[in-house]
C-alpha cells in the first residue's frame, strides 16, 4: 500500500464528524412535547370548557362572522352557528339559522308567543364519539380537553361526521378532511380567547379554564343551573348551556 | 441422505428458534428505535433464510415414500403447497415490517394520534387582535375613548370593522372598512321576536316616523355616532344603580300596546310613579308627555334586580330628536340648528355655550327634583 | 317545519357508500354458496360452486373501488392499515379485507389448480403466466388432488366466519352509531349479513340463467331448486329482521319515532314502503313460495326463480340505499330532512356507480375465457 492510499488520522476524524453531523441533520434533534416549544404554554395545566347564556344572545351572528374570518371556514360550512326558535300560540316550534350570505336574521311572519336564540358549536365532549370511530387515529383529544383533527393523517372517510350527535363536523371541500371548531386552539394557547367569545357583544359566550377555580366560568358553573345538549348520548359535553329551553335539541 | 436430513432439520430448528427469540425481543424487549431497526433487519434475514431453507428442503424431508409408510392407504401429497405458503409467509412478513416502518414518527406518544399534529394546530396566526390590539395605536383617538363610555362599550371594534391583523401589520396599505349604511346597524338592532326584550331594537320605518325622518335612505349614523350612539354624558359602567325598570317588551313579544290597562293578575312590575309620583304627575302636563321615562333616563339592565341609569343631559342627545336636518319631515319635533344658529341666538355670556339644554328648557321636561343624596 | 343543522345540507356518504356494502354482500353471499358445496357437502350445488367462488373473488376485487373514490384522500388509504384505530369498526376493514382476499385467492388456487395446470402445459405467454401462478410446480396426481381438496375444504370453512365478518362489520358500523336513530340498532349486523346472503344467491341464479341461455345450455334443475329454497329461506329471515327493527320503534314510540315516522311516510315512502317492501320483497316472496311449495314445470320454475332473483337483487340494493342515504336524509336536529340524488357525471355519481357495478361482470367474462367456470356445460352436470 502506498502512502497515498491511506487517509490520515485527521481526515478520518473529519469524515467521522461530518458523517455524524449529516446523521444528526437527517434524523433531527428529538422534538419537544407539544405546547412547550414556546415554553409559555403547558397543556397539562389547563382544561378548557365553554358556557353559553342563551338568555343574553341577541342573534347578531357576530360570532359566526368572526369564526369564519379567523379560521378561513369555507362558505356553506359552519364551525359555529346560531339557531332561532320560534314558538307560536298553537305550540308549534319552528327553527331556523342565518346561514345565507352575511349571516343576518330577518323577521319572519307569524304569531309568535316565545322566541329565543341558541348558539351552537362543537361541544368538545369528554367521551367523544368522533374520536372513537375514527379509523386512522386522526381525531384526537389534547390533554387540555380540546378535540382536534389531524388533517395530515385524516383520510376523509366521513365516519366522524356521521357519528357526531351534534352535527358540528363536516368534510372541508378545501382540505378534503374532517374539519370543525377547534376552540381556536391557536389563540387559546397564546392566552387569547376564541374568536367567537371575543366577538360576542352581549357576553353570551363564556370561555374558561376548569383548572382555575377563580375564573368566570368556574364560578358561573358553581352558581348557576345549566344543562348540556343530548345528555342521553353519554358524550359528556363540555359546553354548558344556561337557560336551555326544552325545545332545543 | 440421513445426514442431509439431519442437517436440514437442525438448520430449520435453529432458524425458527432464532426468529422466535428476535420476535420476542421486538415485542417485549422495550428496544430503542435503532435497536429495534437492527433487530427487525436481523429477523428478516433469519426468517427469510429459514423459509427458503424450508421451501427447498422440506421436499427432501417429507418425501412421498415416508408419507406412504409402506402401506397401500390413500395419501395426500402436500409438497406442491410449500412454495405457495412460503410465498404467503414472506409477503405477510414484509407487509408487517413495512407497516411498522410506515407509522408516523410522533404517533402514539400522547395517545392514539400523531403528537406533531398538536403543534401544527397551534401554528396559525390569530387574525382578530382584540380591543387591546386596536387601542395599542388608536388609544389617543376620540373613537376609542368615547366607545368605552357609551352603549357600544361591549361591542368589540372588530365586530364592525372586521379582523385587524392585516391592518396591524401594515396600517397604511390595509385599511379597515367603516360601515356606513342602515343594514349594518339593523343586523343587531332590527326588532326580532327572538331578541331579548330589554335589548334596544327598532322597526326602522316606525322609528323614522316617530323621530320625523322623511328620507328613507338616510343612514342611522347621520344622527347616531357609531362610537357613542346615545351621547351619554358619563361612563355607563359607573352610572348610578337603580332597581329594575321593566318594560312591556321585557316579557311580551311582537306588537305591544303599552297604553293598555294591565289585567287583574298581571305580575307586579315597578313603575316610575311608585317612587317618583310628583315628577310623573308633573311630566304629564308638559310637552314631552308622550315620551317614555326611559328614553332619556337610559336604563341598562345589569341583573334581575337592578341596572345602571343615566340621565342623559348631553345636548347632542336632545338633538337626536330636535336637530334640524334636510331629511326631517314636517311632523318632526321642533328642531334647531346646532350649535351655531341656536347658541348665537340664545347665549348671553360665553359660559352659556357650555350649558346643557335642560339648563334653559327645564320647563319643557318636568319639575326636576333634587338628586338623591345617597348616590354612589 | 324543516330545519337541518347547517353542516348537514350536503350528504357525506353518497351512492358509493351504498355500493360498497352491496358488493361485499354479493361477495359474502356467493362465498357462502360455494362453501355450502365444499364444506357442507350440498352436492346438488356442484354446477354453481366454481362460478360462485370466482364471483366472490371478482366482486371482492372491486369492493374497495367505491371506497377509494369516496375518500377525501385516497392516497392515504393505507393509513387504515398503518395506524388502525381498533375502537372504530371501520378500522377492521383493512385487515379483514386483506385476510379475506388472501383466503379467496388461496381457495381459488387450490380449487382450480387442475385447470391452471392444463393451461400451463400449453405454449405462449399465457401458459408462462399460469406456470408463474402455479409457482412452477406442475405436479398432479391423486395424492396432490386429495391434498388440494382437504385444504380447500379447510379454507372454505374458515371463510364462512370471515365472510360474515367482512360484511357484518359494515352492519355493525351503522348499527353502533348512536347519533343516528335510523341506523342505531343491534340488529343491523344481522340484517346486513342475511340480506347479503340473499343478494349473493340471487346474483348466482340470475347469472347462471343468463349464461345458460346465451350458450344454449340446460340449467341443472336440482341445483336451481336447492338455491331457490335457500334464497326463499334467507329472504324471509332478512325481510323479517328489517321489518322487526322498524316495527319495534313504531311500537315503543320513543322520542325518535316522531321524526322517523315522518322519514318513512314522506321522504322514504316511495323507495322504502312502495319499492323495497311492497313490490320488491312481497312479490319475490310469493314467486319463490310458489316455486318451492308447488310442483311446477321446469320452464315455469326457472322463470319464477329468475324473476324473483332479479327483483331481490334490486331489493337488496334498495335496502342499502334506504339505510345509507335514508339515515343521512334525517337531520340530527330531529326537526327536518335534507335531500340527495346523485349527480350524473360527478366523481361519485350515477355513471361512476354504473361502471363500478358492471365492471365485475366484464372481468368474470374474462375469467371464464381463461378458466371455464361452468364445467357442466352442454347438457351434462358432471
Amino acid at each position: 500500500m502506498s502512502r497515498d492510499d491511506n487517509i490520515s488520522r485527521r481526515d478520518f476524524f473529519k469524515f467521522l464528524a461530518a458523517g455524524s453531523g449529516l446523521l444528526l441533520v437527517h434524523c433531527g434533534l428529538p422534538s419537544p412535547p407539544p405546547g412547550t416549544r414556546k415554553k409559555d404554554y403547558d397543556w397539562n395545566k389547563h382544561y378548557w370548557a365553554y358556557a353559553i347564556d342563551t338568555t343574553k344572545c341577541i342573534g347578531c351572528c357576530a360570532c359566526m362572522r368572526a369564526c369564519r374570518a379567523e379560521n378561513d371556514v369555507p362558505p356553506g360550512y359552519f364551525r359555529t352557528w346560531v339557531e332561532r326558535y320560534r314558538i307560536d300560540a298553537a305550540d308549534q316550534v319552528s327553527v331556523d339559522a342565518a346561514t345565507k350570505d352575511d349571516f343576518v336574521f330577518e323577521e319572519l311572519p307569524g304569531n309568535v308567543v316565545k322566541a329565543f336564540f341558541v348558539p351552537k358549536l362543537c361541544n368538545h365532549c369528554e367521551k367523544p364519539v368522533c374520536n372513537q370511530v375514527c379509523p386512522v387515529g386522526a381525531a384526537y383529544r389534547t390533554r387540555d380537553g380540546v378535540i382536534l383533527v389531524d388533517s395530515e393523517h385524516c383520510i376523509g372517510c366521513g365516519y366522524c361526521v356521521q357519528a357526531c350527535p351534534y352535527g358540528v363536523r363536516f368534510i372541508s371541500p378545501r382540505s378534503h378532511t374532517a374539519d370543525k371548531c377547534t376552540f381556536c386552539y391557536h389563540r387559546i394557547t397564546r392566552g387569547l380567547p376564541p374568536a367567537c367569545v371575543q366577538a360576542c357583544p352581549k357576553h353570551a359566550r363564556i370561555f374558561g379554564d376548569l383548572e382555575d377555580p377563580t375564573c368566570e366560568l368556574s364560578i358561573l358553573l358553581k352558581q348557576q343551573r345549566y344543562r348540556v345538549l343530548k345528555p342521553e348520548m353519554g358524550t359528556h359535553p363540555k359546553c354548558f348551556y344556561l337557560g336551555l329551553d326544552r325545545e332545543v335539541v | 441422505m440421513n445426514r442431509k436430513r439431519r442437517l436440514l432439520a437442525a438448520g430449520l430448528m435453529a432458524g425458527a428458534s432464532i426468529c422466535a427469540v428476535l420476535l420476542g425481543a421486538i415485542i417485549y424487549g422495550g428496544l430503542s428505535k435503532e435497536q429495534s431497526s437492527v433487530t427487525i433487519a436481523l429477523l428478516v434475514l433469519t426468517g427469510g433464510g429459514t423459509v427458503v431453507l424450508a421451501t427447498l428442503g422440506l421436499d427432501q424431508l417429507l418425501s412421498i415414500h415416508r408419507i406412504a409408510g409402506g402401506e397401500k392407504l390413500p395419501v395426500a401429497d402436500y409438497r406442491h403447497t410449500f412454495r405457495l405458503f412460503a410465498l404467503v409467509a414472506l409477503v405477510l412478513a414484509a407487509a408487517l415490517i413495512a407497516r411498522r416502518l410506515a407509522v408516523p414518527e410522533s404517533f402514539g406518544r400522547y395517545g392514539y394520534f400523531r403528537a406533531a399534529a398538536v403543534d401544527q394546530a397551534r401554528d396559525f396566526e390569530p387574525r382578530h387582535i382584540g380591543e387591546d390590539g386596536c387601542a395599542g395605536c388608536h388609544e389617543h383617538k376620540k373613537e376609542v375613548a368615547l366607545h368605552d363610555k357609551d352603549a357600544h362599550a361591549s361591542v368589540p371594534c372588530e365586530d364592525c370593522h372586521g379582523p385587524g391583523w392585516k391592518h396591524a401589520a401594515d396600517p397604511k396599505k390595509n385599511k379597515l372598512p367603516k360601515p356606513k349604511g342602515k343594514a349594518e346597524c339593523l343586523v343587531c338592532h332590527r326588532q326580532l321576536a327572538a331578541r331579548p326584550g330589554a335589548f334596544p331594537q327598532i322597526r326602522w320605518r316606525e322609528h323614522f316616523r316617530f323621530v320625523g325622518v322623511k328620507d328613507m335612505d338616510v343612514a342611522c349614523t347621520r344622527c347616531h355616532s357609531p362610537h357613542e350612539p346615545l351621547y351619554m354624558d358619563r361612563d355607563l359602567r359607573k352610572a348610578r344603580l337603580h332597581p329594575l325598570i321593566q318594560r312591556c317588551r321585557d316579557c311580551h313579544i311582537g306588537r305591544i300596546n303599552e297604553k293598555l290597562a294591565r289585567p287583574e293578575n298581571h305580575p307586579a312590575i315597578f313603575e316610575c310613579s311608585y317612587c317618583h309620583q310628583d315628577i310623573v304627575r308633573d311630566f304629564a302636563d308638559r310637552p314631552h308627555k308622550k315620551i317614555e321615562c326611559t328614553t332619556c333616563h337610559i336604563f341598562v339592565k345589569q341583573s334581575e334586580f337592578a341596572g345602571r341609569i343615566i340621565r342623559d343631559a348631553d345636548p347632542r342627545f336632545c338633538l337626536l330628536c330636535h336637530g334640524n336636518a334636510d331629511f326631517r319631515s314636517d311632523s318632526a319635533p321642533p328642531g334647531i340648528d346646532w350649535p351655531d344658529d341656536h347658541l348665537d341666538d340664545v347665549a348671553e355670556k360665553p359660559e352659556d355655550r357650555k350649558k346643557s339644554c335642560i339648563d334653559c328648557h327645564r320647563d319643557k321636561i318636568h319639575k326636576l327634583r333634587e338628586v338623591c343624596k345617597h348616590e354612589p | 317545519m324543516n330545519f337541518v343543522f347547517p353542516n348537514e345540507a350536503n350528504v357525506t356518504w353518497t351512492v358509493m357508500i351504498v355500493l360498497y356494502p352491496y358488493i361485499t354482500g354479493l361477495v359474502a353471499g356467493a362465498f357462502i354458496v360455494s362453501s355450502l358445496y365444499h364444506v357442507f357437502g350440498r352436492s346438488e350445488l356442484k354446477p354453481i360452486a366454481r362460478f360462485s367462488l370466482a364471483s366472490a373473488f371478482v366482486f371482492l376485487l372491486f369492493a374497495t373501488l367505491p371506497l377509494l373514490i369516496h375518500l377525501g384522500h385516497p392516497e392515504r388509504a393505507f393509513n387504515i392499515m398503518i395506524t388502525p384505530h381498533f375502537s372504530s369498526a371501520m378500522a377492521g376493514f383493512g385487515y379483514i379485507y386483506a385476510t379475506y382476499m388472501l383466503l379467496v385467492v388461496l381457495e381459488i388456487w387450490f380449487v382450480m389448480r387442475g385447470d391452471f395446470i392444463a393451461r400451463a402445459k400449453g405454449k405462449g405467454p399465457v401458459a408462462w403466466l399460469f406456470r408463474l401462478i402455479l409457482l412452477f410446480n406442475l405436479e398432479e396426481n391423486d395424492a396432490t388432488r386429495r391434498a388440494d381438496h382437504k385444504i380447500s375444504r379447510f379454507l372454505a370453512g374458515l371463510g364462512i366466519p370471515l365472510a360474515c365478518l367482512l360484511h357484518g362489520y359494515v352492519g355493525f358500523l351503522f348499527g353502533s352509531l348512536k347519533a343516528n336513530p335510523w341506523w342505531s340498532t343491534p340488529l343491523m349486523f344481522v340484517i346486513f349479513i342475511f340480506s347479503a346472503i340473499v343478494s349473493g344467491i340471487a346474483v348466482l341464479i340470475f347469472h347462471y340463467y343468463i349464461v345458460s341461455w346465451i350458450n344454449g345450455w340446460k340449467t341443472d334443475h336440482a341445483c336451481v331448486r336447492s338455491m331457490t329454497r335457500y334464497l326463499w329461506g334467507f329472504m324471509i329471515v332478512a325481510v323479517a329482521l328489517e321489518l322487526l327493527e322498524v316495527l319495534s320503534i313504531a311500537y315503543k314510540q320513543t322520542e325518535e319515532w316522531e321524526v322517523l315516522s315522518r322519514l318513512i311516510e314522506n321522504k322514504l315512502f316511495f323507495s322504502y314502503v312502495v319499492l323495497q317492501l311492497l313490490i320488491f320483497s312481497l312479490i319475490p316472496f310469493v314467486l319463490l313460495g310458489i316455486s318451492v311449495l308447488f310442483r311446477l314445470s321446469r320452464r315455469v320454475a326457472n322463470a319464477l326463480a329468475w324473476i324473483a332473483s332479479a327483483m331481490l337483487l334490486f331489493q337488496v340494493l334498495l335496502m342499502r340505499w334506504n339505510v345509507v342515504i335514508g339515515g343521512q336524509l334525517l337531520s340530527k336536529s330531529m326537526r327536518g330532512f335534507t335531500s340527495y340524488f346523485p349527480g350524473l357525471w360527478d366523481k361519485e355519481g350515477l355513471v361512476m356507480a354504473a361502471i363500478i357495478f358492471t365492471l365485475p361482470f366484464g372481468i368474470l367474462w374474462l375469467f371464464n375465457r381463461a378458466i371455464p367456470l361452468f364445467p357442466g356445460a352442454a347438457g351434462d352436470s358432471g
